[in-house]
């Protein structure tokens, strides 16, 4: 996987991150991964088409999700109800709608498809056996994951 | 939802209607979320949307006579994240008609609503901020 499918995805999660919480990010150790499982509490997976085809996993501790909710709507948020997943759906909807219009000024016209979300579900994802890129991302709110697997078209 | 600072595009009428939108959503997502047992908030529920839906239509076509009046360059890319906001608003209005007030379907509501408020205001109305400011360059 080239690195200017990954930058793209990399660059919307910080400046997402930035202008809606003001919460720094910070690019953890890549690695490759056989499966793409959604190892923490909340995940949400986007659909990605078009020029680029494939998967993008975003896998948040609950404590993260909580905090993340709290701060955009000022509330204690103590459980993840449909309120705390629709946010975080939505949020990571805006990440990957801002990373397409990244990888569209890369000559790669993408689109992406509504968010699903999973809550506490460690089912992995398929891939038809190819690997995907594991990009951990450190915040002073929590560390979590985005699971990258994208091939042209 | 916190209003700050770093949101103002410095307009005053986009300004304020931008701080009563923080407000009204932030009102909207109380209710929703206070540990009242639902039956007995469903019409404060009902009312505070209502009052919001209303608010949300009446900002964005202030805000779309505004981006007129001063030529906006992007009104078109403009107006059409406002209508497909108007859209998906519209489309839980239906389904909380047709398929009733659900706490589940409301919270689901009430998520999508606060993020994306926070996105458009703080990200996507910036630009017209940025455009004034470079037009009063010029004079």
């Amino acid at each position: 996987m080239k690195a200017e499918y990954i930058n793209p995805f990399y660059l919307a999660t910080k400046d997402v991150f930035q202008m809606m919480l003001d919460v720094e990010t910070d690019k953890g150790q890549l690695a490759i991964v056989e499966d793409m499982i959604p190892g923490k509490e909340a995940n949400v997976v986007l659909g990605v088409t078009g020029d680029l085809k494939g998967t993008i996993l975003f896998s948040f501790p609950k404590e993260m999700i909580l905090e993340m909710v709290k701060i955009m709507s000022g509330m204690d948020v103590d459980t993840i109800d449909h309120f705390v997943s629709s946010a975080l759906g939505e949020v990571a909807n805006i990440i990957g709608g801002n990373a397409v219009t990244k990888l569209t000024a890369n000559n790669y016209i993408c689109d992406i498809v509504p968010p699903q979300i999973f809550i506490g579900e460690y089912r992995s994802l398929s891939m038809a056996s190819q690997q995907a890129l594991l990009l951990p991302i450190l915040t002073p709110i929590g560390k979590f994951d985005i699971n990258i697997f994208l091939k042209e078209k | 939802m916190m209003w700050k600072e770093k949101y103002k595009i410095g307009v005053p009428l986009i300004d304020q209607q931008h701080e009563e939108l923080f407000k009204r959503v932030s009102a909207f997502i109380g209710i929703v979320q206070n540990k009242m047992n639902w039956e007995e908030k469903l019409e404060s529920v009902k009312e505070t949307m209502a009052f919001m839906q209303e608010y949300v239509v009446f900002h964005f076509d202030d805000e779309e006579v505004y981006q007129e009046s001063i030529n906006y360059p992007n009104l078109e890319s403009h107006k059409l994240e406002h209508k497909k906001f108007k859209q998906a608003v519209e489309n839980y209005a239906v389904r909380l008609d047709t398929e009733g007030y659900s706490e589940e379907l409301v919270q689901e509501f009430s998520g999508r609503l606060m993020a994306w408020l926070i996105m458009h205001v703080g990200s996507v109305d910036q630009k017209i901020g940025e455009y004034v400011a470079s037009q009063e360059g010029e004079i």
